[in-house]
């Protein structure tokens, strides 16, 4: 093994920008990590060569830790996205500088020198400087200083990105035959999916800090794990659908070997994934000779040389939804794409009616919602855990318990307490003991996990310490928070409250993503607040906008509108219409706290006897 | 016939031209002709004075002394300023700044009433008999402050450009921090640098109300070559004061002329 990494995390202020990466590099392997900028990916490869230190893990390198070397200790070859190049040299002096350091004599880097720059196509270059190349010449001359002093691996950071594309196609080949002949084991970091597909014996796909998946280029475009691996590279149609009676539907189609959909979770629902080029058009069903998706019409043809890519919209399916939820649309989107007849023959035009069949498809693993616990000694932690259990068998995911006290042994009991109660739980459940002040530690933990959603519950009994807390970490959590209340073992009617304004896209699709799968019958509430009752176009509209993006995702929807004061008609809804989740988001947060001492969200907390969803933060993706 | 376009340039140039020869070519002009008035003996013989070279010689030694000391302190000042975080930096960062502000007078006062004989260094001063205000260190720790702020803010900028990375390149192909200094961050800010320390050196050279402060322009002893300058037109002679001013005038033009090849030089190879 040439480099093998083994947990690394990196901390940059709150962010946790390598999120514990493991990953093992053959002898000779050529490598990419490919994710979207920001995706901790170049903080990979600089801990790699040592230019910056990660808080935790370790690296090694042929077998050798290095974890605590120097970059000059660890003989990596670097090269920089903008090269780098030591502009007041000459291309010789770059090339021999790695060298000079190692204090070789000068007739052998002479002769080295000749040899790479024969290697990289640039002889007789050498005198130049690098102000007097051309951007991919520069380019080639930081391989060849990378690779002088033979060193033990090759780390590229976003090699080919300041080049235009043309050149960007040559040099792709020349590294991949240059890496090949030398055989000299490197990572090649990029955002380019096109480049990582042509260059990479494996690929590695980062989101987030975390490594999702690694595996040959081919596998993880036709059978991902993830849904961003398999959106990620390349066009994806991800349609979530239901298995009933060990068959399962996809619009009229039937996948019917269901006995090897392994993936398919206790409630039946599956994610079915098909690239742009499974898919094949015909004007009339008979035409088709696979298995037919459903009808459709074309918004969209893009003529793209050899292929053409078509969008279209099929008419709405039963029991089937596209991923990720569109916020107020019908019907499923879906990417097609075709290499259209040169004659012109079965050309397809905007708005035509057709019929979609299926070559090929795969079917995802569920992806779980990973749910944080917050447990402090205010905490009822019987009620908490006994519902986050049930969040988890409805979600499928992973639970955290992040204990949190002043002293660490205090924490560590309400761990241990945790664990005792979670005995039954079937579910994967992480502990994590935190030592200080409850909501600011609380709120470190969730920047540095992925979660999804942050459960707390009621305190035992009235404080006006914990009361502050809880305040404190509704206001300040980077998640979703759902506040249990009360005993509850089960969520079957989840009341959406949209008073004195829009109803947020953001908490309809969070609470959707759990009313779809607990199977939950919703209602969006909306309570005018005005003497004067006048028609309010704009409000309907976007209720109606709502409730077909919940209606979209297999759910159940009633739209409800009250008038009188907010806060007790709120209260009176959830009692008469026995509902048990409520939620609510941050814009009525922030309209009532101008004008009122406690906030609305504060004061249906308060008085309302059932778990309270409240969604703010950032949501990244929703499934 | 010429369109309106065609007399337009031409009428600024001949006011550009006849501006600048106003403003600068008749000043020197004049000089010369004063310099030269009585033959190239005179103008040689009054240089050669004692008291001319003395005046000369501390000029110069100020000047190469406040180079040195600025090029140095000034390289680590400018990259502790760029790559570092301290708190308090962005006060430091504007102190930078403040020769630029004072008026030298004031500075030259600075160095009086700190090592004065009633200064609060006077102790100090007994105690060593190291002889600070009116004399050569007063003198120095003047110039030097006047001319402090140039090669930091020419360095400055120059190392936020070329950024970390070179350095790091450095790393990564087996240098060592002494060896990354010299032969990359050094080579990379050269001419950078060499622009500050010929900012600093014309700065040294004219210096006047600061030194005459601090040094008390004591002829044959602390008189530099601009108060030599100052006290032989007050004594009306005419031939010494324009031969002075005319030997500093032409190492201003060459200093001028050689930051003009470095800025063009720079603009090359960066």
């Amino acid at each position: 093994m040439s480099i093998v990494l083994q947990d690394l995390v990196k901390h940059i202020g709150a962010h946790t920008v390598v999120d514990h990466v493991s990953l093992e590099v053959h002898d000779g392997e050529l490598l990419v990590l490919l994710g979207p900028s920001g995706s901790g990916k170049s903080t990979i490869l600089r801990i790699i060569a040592g230019l910056i230190p990660a808080d935790q893990g370790r690296v090694w390198l042929h077998g050798r830790d290095v974890t605590d070397l120097s970059p000059q200790q660890r003989n990596t070859g670097f090269v920089f996205q903008n090269y780098s190049l030591f502009r007041h040299m000459t291309v010789a002096d770059n090339i021999e500088f790695g060298l000079a350091s190692r204090h070789v004599p000068k007739a052998q880097r002479t002769a080295k020198r000749e040899e790479l720059l024969a290697l990289v196509g640039l002889a007789g270059l050498g005198g130049r400087y690098p102000k007097q190349l051309s951007g991919g010449q520069q380019q080639r001359v930081a391989v060849a200083r990378a690779l002088a002093f033979e060193p033990s691996v090759l780390l590229l950071d976003e090699p080919f990105g300041a080049l235009d594309v043309k050149i960007r196609a040559q040099l792709r080949q020349a590294l991949k035959e240059i890496q090949q002949r030398i055989r000299v084991t490197t990572i090649l970091v990029t955002h380019d999916q096109e480049e990582a597909f042509e260059l990479a014996d494996r690929i590695g796909v980062i989101d987030r800090g975390k490594l999702l998946e690694v595996g040959p280029p081919t596998a993880l475009y036709r059978s991902p794990q993830q849904e961003f691996v398999a959106t990620f590279l390349g066009g994806a149609n991800l349609l979530a659908g239901q298995a009933k009676a060990g068959r399962v539907n996809l619009g009229s189609m039937e996948l019917s070997n269901a006995a090897s959909y392994t993936t398919v979770d206790p409630e039946g629902r599956l994610e079915v994934l098909f690239r742009p080029e499974d898919l094949m058009l015909a004007t009339q069903r008979e035409e088709l000779t696979i298995p037919v998706l459903g009808q459709g019409v074309i918004e969209e043809v893009l003529f793209l040389g050899t292929l053409q890519r078509l969008r279209l919209r099929l008419q709405p399916l039963p029991d089937t939804w596209h991923l990720p939820p569109e916020f107020g649309e019908t019907g499923v989107p879906i990417q097609i794409a075709r290499i259209p007849r040169s004659d012109g023959h079965l050309d397809f035009q905007v708005g035509q009616q057709v019929w979609v069949g299926i070559h090929n498809f795969h079917i995802l693993p569920r992806i779980p919602m990973r749910l944080a616990i917050g447990l402090d000694e205010h905490t009822n932690a019987e009620v908490l855990l006994n519902y986050s259990a049930l969040l988890a068998r409805i979600t499928n995911g992973p639970l955290t318990v992040i204990a949190v006290a002043e002293d660490r042994a205090d924490a560590a009991q309400l761990s241990k307490y945790a664990r005792d109660n979670l005995m039954a739980h079937t579910g994967e459940v992480n502990y994590h003991i935190r030592a200080g002040r409850s909501p600011e530690e609380l709120v470190r933990d969730l920047k540095q996990g992925a979660y999804d959603l942050l459960v707390l519950a009621e305190p035992r009994k009235i404080a006006p310490r914990a009361e502050t807390n809880l305040r404190e970490l509704v206001r300040r959590s980077p998640l979703p928070v759902l506040i249990v209340k009360g005993e509850h073992a089960s969520i079957r009617r989840i009341l959406f409250c949209t008073a004195g304004g829009e109803p947020g896209k953001r908490d309809i699709i969070f609470g959707g993503r759990i009313a779809r799968r607990a199977g939950a019958a919703t209602t969006l509430l909306y309570v005018d607040a005005a003497t004067v009752r006048a028609a309010r176009p704009w409000i309907t509209n976007h209720l109606e906008e709502g409730a077909l993006t919940l209606r979209n995702q297999g759910i159940q929807v009633g739209v409800k509108e009250r008038h009188g004061v907010i806060i007790e008609e709120i209260l009176q809804e959830i009692q008469q219409g026995e509902h048990d989740l409520v939620v609510i988001g941050r814009h009525l947060e922030t309209a009532q706290t101008r004008f009122a001492q406690t906030d609305l969200a504060s004061e249906i907390l308060q008085r309302a006897e059932c778990p309270v969803l409240i969604v703010t933060g950032d949501l990244n993706r929703l499934g | 016939m010429h369109s309106p376009k065609g007399w337009l340039p031409k009428l600024l140039i001949a006011v550009v031209v006849a501006y600048l020869s106003i403003l600068i070519l008749l000043p020197i002009a004049a000089i010369l002709q004063g310099a030269f008035a009585r033959g190239v003996e005179t103008f040689l013989n009054a240089l050669s004075e004692p008291q001319v070279i003395a005046a000369f010689r501390l000029s110069v030694t100020l000047a190469l002394v406040a180079v040195v000391v600025n090029a140095v302190f000034g390289t680590i000042i400018a990259w502790v300023m760029v790559r570092q975080d301290f708190w308090g930096k962005g006060f430091f960062n504007a102190l930078i700044d403040l020769p630029f502000v004072v008026s030298p007078v004031i500075t030259g006062y600075m160095v009086v009433l700190l090592f004065g004989r009633q200064g609060w260094f006077a102790p100090f001063v007994e105690a060593t008999g190291l002889k600070v205000a009116f004399a050569l260190p007063g003198m120095l720790l003047v110039t030097i402050f006047v001319s402090l702020p140039f090669t930091i803010r020419e360095v400055m900028p120059v190392l936020r450009e070329i950024g970390t990375e070179p350095e790091q390149a450095a790393h990564t192909l087996g240098a060592g921090g002494w060896r990354t200094f010299l032969r990359v961050t050094l080579p990379g800010i050269r001419w950078g640098l060499l622009y500050g320390i010929s900012l600093t050196l014309a700065r040294a050279l004219g210096e006047f109300g600061g030194v005459l402060v601090a040094g008390g322009g004591i002829s044959g002893q602390t008189e530099t070559a601009t108060l030599f300058i100052f006290a032989a037109l007050d004594e009306r002679q005419y031939i010494a004061a324009y031969a002075v001013a005319i030997v500093l005038a032409v190492v201003s033009f060459v200093v001028l002329i050689g930051m003009e090849i470095l800025r063009q030089r720079s603009q090359v190879t960066q």
